[in-house]
């Protein structure tokens, strides 16, 4: 008995030092991904444009979903200043703002249903193109993202995953502001 | 071993049953709804994602109120309001994910029961003119009321519904 608890205890102890190690490898891959980019830019604001969905038929809460998600994760990534909204009149005054256009190209609206029963099936996709512009219209920066929900979660979880990259697209390419200017 | 298993699946096929229905005994009653049980997907400032609350329109816009959260959309404020419908697991939360646990498959199982809910979705405009969009879900066949209540006080729609007494075929319901 004395034998088998040790040999289970061994074999725990194993597991969550694999567990450790991998993670620790998943998370040093992610640091290594997020410093991919030698030049980063430098805006201190970026203004956030409605999502585009002319081309492909989105229904209105994906739309407002992807439009409040990127917002959310845009804020989150901690690389600008001010985070402007669609419409809002003071981005104006900012003298570095960044425009981020999202357009939405491919949309599959899988079934949540077929996803739990299957788990294979059913996957929901969401493909939009990215642009990030300066004050002048000038492109900085162009690409192409895609929101999934493939296992769990309702379809809309697929607009948080596309936030989520969004989110990581910035991180990336724009340089955090100075400390002591946030 | 199985029984803490077997008593978790039962719960969740009881829990299902009876969510599957609430609605339909909710809308026997007949009489004018006027609080919406809604959930905040999210959208809402002040409101955090997900809370459950009610919903009323009155003369100052939609409030909403949660257990521990308010939130309330000016009429002015409001640039579209319009409705979909989707649906969700009817064993949700954490004894749905429990539920996958269960043996034989009948996590799954239980994954066939959906309810369909509606949802309703807000774009509107803070002070400086920046946009927003609030999501809500409601049981099936409320969100048309709600939406028909908001037009009503005076909050803007680019798609009218029959019941909001707009044709269907005017120059903004032909907008979509």
């Amino acid at each position: 008995m004395r034998t088998v608890r040790c040999c289970m205890k061994s074999l725990s102890s194993v597991a969550i030092s694999l567990l450790g190690a991998g993670s620790l490898a998943l998370g040093g891959a992610a640091s290594v991904r997020a410093a991919t980019n030698p030049n980063p830019l430098h805006a201190s604001a970026i203004q956030i444009q409605q999502i585009q969905a002319d081309e492909v038929k989105l229904p209105a809460e994906f739309q407002m979903s992807m439009y409040e998600n990127v917002i959310e994760q845009v804020t989150k990534a901690n690389r600008f200043q001010h985070v402007y909204r669609d419409g809002d009149h003071d981005a104006a005054a900012a003298p570095d703002l960044v425009t981020l256009h999202c357009t939405v190209t491919g949309f599959k609206q899988g079934s949540a249903r077929e996803r739990q029963v299957t788990t294979v099936a059913g996957e929901t996709a969401i493909t939009v193109h990215l642009e990030f512009t300066d004050k002048n219209g000038q492109k900085l920066i162009a690409n192409d993202v895609q929101g999934k929900v493939r296992f769990l979660g309702e379809n809309l979880r697929a607009t948080y995953d596309f936030g989520k990259k969004v989110g990581a697209v910035v991180r990336q390419d724009f340089a955090a502001p100075p400390k002591g200017k946030k | 071993m199985l029984k803490p298993q077997l008593s978790v699946f039962l719960s969740a096929l009881a829990v299902s049953i009876a969510l599957a229905a609430a609605p339909a005994i909710a809308q026997t009653a007949g009489k004018p709804i006027t609080t919406f049980k809604v959930k905040s997907v999210i959208g809402l400032e002040s409101v955090q994602h997900n809370t459950k609350g009610k919903a009323t329109v009155s003369k100052d816009g939609l409030n909403f109120a949660g257990d521990t959260a308010k939130g309330n959309l000016p009429i002015s404020e409001i640039q579209d309001v319009q409705t979909g419908a989707d649906s969700q697991r009817a064993v949700g939360g954490t004894l749905g994910t429990l539920t996958m646990l269960a043996p034989y498959g009948s996590g799954r199982f239980l994954s066939l029961f959906r309810q369909k809910i509606d949802t309703l979705t807000i774009a509107y405009r803070d002070g400086s003119g920046g946009l927003h969009g609030a999501i809500f879900t409601l049981p099936h066949g409320q969100a048309d009321l709600l939406k028909a209540q908001l037009v009503a006080a005076g909050a803007k729609a680019s798609v009218i519904t029959a019941d909001t007494g707009t044709p269907a075929g005017s120059k903004e319901a032909k907008k979509q």
